[in-house]
């Protein structure tokens, strides 16, 4: 019975896709896959209240082979499974990682409804956090802990914008201030600049993973709250507090 | 009271909190309530578990804790043992799907222990099937020094409560009320905890399946729109 590899050794790189539901994870997986699976072997885990959804609409997306792309149960509790109690998911990973050997990236969609649900770093390397410009230019600002310090930042479905009557470049720029120098991307999938955008930071935390170069953090469950005289920098300066 | 890690074990391994994949398990539950269980049968259901599947469980974890002190560990006759009185192939591998989840806590918190590192032969003793979870509690009742009835209770408690956490997701009803079921069940738990000590081995180990929770547990593994594993 094998460790599961420590990050520093491990070639494949474990990539979490989280945010609330409907702002576009497992469309954003799908393009993913559709770009990336010529050039880097890959898999996915989803993780849905109701077993497969998400799954099934990835396997007949066609993106990827549908042997690799697995559902696991959360018992209800798709948060507890991302964050407290990671065994479903980090069994379901090691699976894949073990039978489609070498695997380059595992992408992992949380499943869930809110602004709060992050990654364990025991599961995943790095994480994106995906919101949508219908859910409104102020959710950006608001904050929370994917929002503030997710690897990358997604502002999805761009395309939308001028429907819903929200400035993207706002609600980056807002965003961009919540995050201090954290990158953010307006993504559509209609939008092919973008989806390249996407691609490349893919290939630079890939590449940053295997270099070392990449610690995986943790946004934490909430905002920080500490307010003493350690507490320096962090903190200050976001809108985070999550009471 | 004992100095060591004991009493704390057969805390740790009671206490939902702990990470290792129990949330997303109902022990059947979810299968028998789509199958037609009536909700208020829920204590029926918790007593005929444990005086069936959970029996043989819990005698199973006896008798792995005992493996797991011995010199060499080897825990291939019960893990072989338990596999043959475990009919039910989806009930076998949600088995080893939260022996997995221990396995890798044991590993973390006491993996230079011999009763841990001796997890490799249950692994080895039945084709494809990983140490079962009460195999896996067995060992980690011997590596944290717990007593062969604070391993028993530990699975029956925990099957237990596995039900009762699913049915507040499956069924309504005031959370409250199942901490009653618990306790109305202690009889059941009491007399399986002296039955699982007096296991004198593998061949002693008792052969309770229950036909229905099998049946519905295979049932479950074609089932859409599930919320739990098994
Ligand atoms: N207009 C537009 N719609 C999108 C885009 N990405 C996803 N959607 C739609 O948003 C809805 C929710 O997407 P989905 O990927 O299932 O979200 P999830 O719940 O976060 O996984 C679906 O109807 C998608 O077709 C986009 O870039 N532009
Ligand atoms: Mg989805």
């Amino acid at each position: 019975m094998p460790e599961t590899a420590s990050p520093a050794t491990r070639q494949t790189l474990r990539l979490g896709v989280a945010g609330p539901v409907g702002t576009g994870k497992s469309s954003l997986i799908a393009t993913l896959c559709r770009e990336l699976a010529g050039e880097l072997a890959m898999a996915v885990v989803t993780n849905d209240i109701y077993t497969d959804e998400d799954a099934r609409f990835l396997r007949s997306a066609g993106v990827l082979d549908a042997e690799r792309i697995r559902a696991v149960e959360t018992g209800a509790c798709p948060h507890t499974a991302i964050r407290d109690d990671i065994t479903a998911n980090l069994d379901a990973v090691e699976d894949l990682e073990e039978e489609f050997a070498p695997l380059d990236l595992v992408l992992v969609e949380s499943g869930g409804d809110n602004l709060t649900a992050t990654f364990s770093p025991a599961l995943i390397d790095a994480q994106i956090f995906c919101l949508d410009v219908a859910g409104g230019g102020d959710v950006a600002r608001k904050g929370g802990p994917g929002i503030g310090r997710a690897d990358l930042l997604v502002v999805n479905k761009s395309d939308l914008a001028p429907h819903v009557g929200v400035d993207v470049d706002l609600m980056v720029a807002d965003a961009e201030k919540a995050r201090e120098g954290r990158p953010v991307l307006a993504l559509s999938r209609h939008d092919a600049a973008s989806v390249a955008r996407l691609c490349a930071w893919v290939r630079e935390i890939l590449a940053a993973h295997r270099g070392g170069d990449h610690v995986p953090q943790d946004p934490g469950p909430m905002a920080p709250h500490s307010h003493g005289p350690d507490d320096h920098g962090h903190g200050h300066g976001h809108a985070l507090h999550a009471h | 009271m004992g100095e060591g890690t004991g009493e704390l074990g057969a805390l740790l391994l009671a206490d939902a909190r702990l990470p290792t994949g129990g949330h997303a398990h109902s022990a059947t539950l979810e299968a028998a309530l789509a199958a037609g269980l009536p909700g208020e049968r829920i204590p029926d259901y918790l007593s005929a578990r444990l005086r069936t599947v959970a029996r043989t469980e819990a005698a199973a974890a006896v008798l792995a804790l005992r493996a797991g002190l011995d010199e060499p560990v080897d825990y291939t006759t019960v893990q072989a043992a338990l596999a043959a009185r475990t009919p039910s192939h989806a009930l076998r591998e949600a088995s080893a799907a939260l022996g997995r989840g221990l396995a890798r806590l044991a590993r973390r918190v006491r993996g230079d222990h011999p009763a841990v590192v001796g997890l490799s032969t249950a692994a080895q003793a039945v084709p494809g099937l990983r140490p079962m979870r009460p195999v896996v509690i067995g060992a980690l009742g011997a590596a944290l020094g717990m007593t062969e009835a604070q391993a028993a209770r530990a699975v029956l408690y925990d099957d237990v409560q596995t039900v009762t956490a699913a049915a507040l997701k499956l069924h309504p009803g005031d959370p409250l009320t199942t901490a009653q079921w618990l306790l109305d069940a202690a009889p059941d738990i009491e007399a399986s905890v002296r039955a699982a000590v007096a296991t004198e081995g593998p061949d002693d180990l008792p052969a309770r399946s229950a036909p229905l929770i099998d049946q519905w547990a295979g049932e479950h593994t074609y089932a859409t729109r599930r919320l739990f594993v098994a």
